[in-house]
């Protein structure tokens, strides 16, 4: 059975496998032992204060197999943006020239570089083994983290922002880097990407240029790839447009790429998300669920399917009570899958 | 030929002027009643009807042989007063981190208004049939004797803005990788208009916030600061006479910014009073001799001359003229004139 769950010290191993066999790029997780290493500590730190953590937070999560053993995937939430730093970003705005006097007006397309999403809940880490990508495990992977806040959503801010790839080419020649971070960092995009992952994106965002960016001032290739998402995070686009995010005016400094934003009661998973009390049974049939316990340390989640009744109480497979850790009268989470 | 203001009966003439100037000469609108506002300007300078820091001094270039204006060339008092007085600044950013070895500094263009206040080293044309005989040299540097013999009608530091490079076509690489972004206009268009006192509505148009020149063409880069090929021999002319690049550049095509205090002109330093003698043994100027020449001006503000003349005709306390060129300067034998080699001594 899949099963999300908060990532150990015993993941090292198969995160880092999983890392080396995915395309996608997640800046958020190195691959370098030892920084991975801290991720999971500072994570490990974040579940066990729970809800009465306060400052900032990083949860890690890991796709598992229970029945294998293997690890699937990893998906992450900050629950403030820039961990108490400046979280950077390009707002795309537009400043209008204009003279009564001659008649003329126009609208200018300006990237200023912004603070503003500084502290909002992020989304992040998202990796996944290729094999799963069009699978439920897609969706368990991003969504149990819908479910996770709903078990402690006092932790995060209702406003959640999601940083999707821009787009580069297999060789990592990034358009939008070449014409903006690259003419101050003389790094080449992979360069200054590995830098992000290792140093922290505030310390690269710190170099980046201050002053406003005219759009019309890019090549046409860099100006055009502003807000588009890269090929590979297609799916991811289309699961978080599904749960109600939407492109907003911000991009990646770096690469461009759009920053969904959505709020969380309003996302698809929490708002349709309903708490019973635990009946575990021999039960078959109905519809497909994504089903968590409410534990802020010891969290899990899976797909099951369930019969939903009018009670008080519903009925859940054995094994998956099991993979939960749930015991008769337990509080569980449920969303239609 | 001689310099003198430029009067009431010059109007025709200057339009004449101004159709032939083409684009680039921003400040010769070819548009009659504007120009004519332009001399009124002139005129009320000179009679000092209008305060220190709004006037305009326009100085004709005259044949005596025909009364025909061959040239004109302008002193402004001081910039940046009636209009905002625009330009970049080219100035640097560095993003450094030691961390990760990046060490880089780029060029950046600061909009600024820097240079309000400033006397300027204005419009210059010269028609061409009368680019000989060191007229240009003439209608030129005829301007540094005003500036040394008038100094309190100007600020302390002087600035001229050289026409910025264009190609034949008239297009500027700078103006199509910058200004041309920001409102659909062809560059001879803007030009006119900037002619016609639209500068600054254009300006205003312009992007405010710091330009990144890596962010520019690379033709635009290439030409920050890079005068127009027709004007590199003005360009030389003030180089000779102190002024220098001061960092800023014209918004528009880029052409550089020159200034250079007025104390420090060459003209102004170098030049002496002497006592008029007349002399019909005085030599006669040969133009063909670049350092044998002399330019020497009265001291009157309002009926303003200057001609060239031989250098030998300077003793240590007179300068003999022949009676002609007492005339055309407006003088009697016994009154003063200001005069200084035309050219600097060391051959720059």
């Amino acid at each position: 059975m899949l099963v999300v769950r908060p990532s150990t010290f015993v993941d090292l191993t198969g995160i880092e496998r999983l890392l080396n066999d995915t395309d996608a790029r997640v800046t958020t997780l190195p691959k370098e032992r030892d920084k991975l290493s801290e991720k999971i500590s500072e994570s490990d730190d974040g579940f066990r204060s729970g809800i009465d953590g306060d400052g900032p937070a990083s949860f890690l999560f890991v796709l598992e197999d229970t029945d294998t053993g293997e690890l699937h995937g990893t998906s992450g939430i900050d629950t403030e943006a820039g961990n108490g730093y400046p979280f950077f970003n390009y707002r795309l705005d537009e400043i209008v020239h204009a003279s009564h006097h001659l008649n003329i007006s126009s609208k200018v397309p300006v990237l200023f570089l912004s603070h503003e999403l500084t502290g909002r809940t992020l989304l992040r880490s998202f990796s996944i083994d290729p094999q799963m990508r069009d699978t439920d495990g897609f969706d368990l992977l991003s969504r149990a983290r819908f479910m996770y806040m709903a078990a402690n959503p006092d932790r995060f801010n209702q406003e959640i922002i999601v940083e999707i790839q821009g787009i580069f080419d297999d060789k990592g020649v990034c358009p939008f880097w070449d014409a903006v971070g690259r003419r101050f960092f003389d790094l080449d995009f992979l360069t200054a990407d590995y830098y992000c992952s290792v140093k922290s994106k505030t310390f690269m965002s710190e170099l980046i240029p201050q002053h406003p960016v005219y759009v019309p001032l890019l090549p046409e290739e860099a100006a055009a790839n502003i807000a588009q998402n890269h090929a590979a995070a297609n799916r991811t686009c289309q699961l978080l447009y599904r749960e109600g995010f939407h492109k907003s005016k911000f991009i990646d400094p770096f690469d461009g790429g759009p920053v969904l934003k959505g709020q969380l009661k309003y996302t698809h998973t929490y708002s349709n998300i309903r708490f019973k009390n635990a009946k575990p049974s021999e039960v078959i049939g109905g519809m497909k669920y994504l089903i968590s316990n409410q534990s802020a340390h010891n969290f899990r989640c899976a797909i099951t399917t369930l019969v939903d009744g009018i009670g008080d109480s519903i009925r859940i497979p054995l094994d998956v009570a099991h993979a939960l850790n749930i015991r008769e009268g337990d509080q569980v989470a449920y969303s239609p899958l | 030929m001689y310099i003198r203001p430029v009067q009431h009966s010059d109007l025709d003439a200057l339009c004449v002027l101004a159709k032939n100037s083409g684009v680039g000469v921003t400040s010769l609108p070819d548009n009659k009643q504007k120009m004519a506002a332009k001399l009124e300007h002139s005129l009320a300078s000179f009679e000092k009807t209008i305060p220190e820091p709004e006037r305009l001094y326009l100085f004709a270039l005259v044949d005596e042989e025909n009364d025909e204006v061959a040239g004109i060339c302008a002193l402004e008092a001081s910039i940046g007063h009636e209009d905002v007085w625009y330009n970049y600044h080219v100035g640097k950013s560095v993003h450094a981190s030691r961390d990760i070895g990046v060490h880089k500094v780029t060029k950046t263009l600061y909009l600024s208004n820097d240079l309000t206040g400033c006397s300027e080293i204005a419009t210059l044309f010269l028609m061409p049939d009368y680019r000989k005989d060191q007229n240009g040299q003439l209608l030129s540097r005829s301007r540094y004797m005003f500036l040394a013999e008038f100094p309190e009608l100007f600020g302390p530091e002087i600035i001229a803005e050289m026409r910025g490079y264009s190609d034949d076509n008239g297009d500027s690489p700078f103006w199509e990788s910058l200004g041309r972004h920001f409102f659909q206009m062809e560059f001879s268009d803007a030009d006119y208009l900037t002619g016609l006192g639209n500068k600054v509505f254009i300006a205003e148009l312009m992007p405010k916030f710091p330009i990144y020149v890596p962010m520019l063409s690379p033709e635009a880069q290439a030409v920050i600061g890079k005068v127009h090929p027709q004007t590199e021999p003005a360009l030389a002319m003030l180089k000779s006479e102190g002024f220098d690049f001061n960092g800023y550049i014209d918004i528009f095509d880029g052409g550089p910014s020159v200034s250079v205090k007025v104390k420090d002109i060459r003209a102004v330093k170098e030049s002496h009073v002497y006592l008029a003698g007349i002399s019909e043994k005085t030599p006669a100027p040969n133009y063909n001799e670049k350092h044998g020449l002399l330019l020497v001006c009265n001291r009157k503000l309002n009926d303003y001359r200057v001609i060239l003349v031989n250098k030998g005709a300077a003793g240590d306390d007179t300068l003999w003229l022949t009676q002609k060129q007492a005339d055309i300067l407006n003088i009697k034998e016994g009154d003063t004139v200001r005069a200084v080699a035309l050219r600097p001594t060391e051959a720059s």
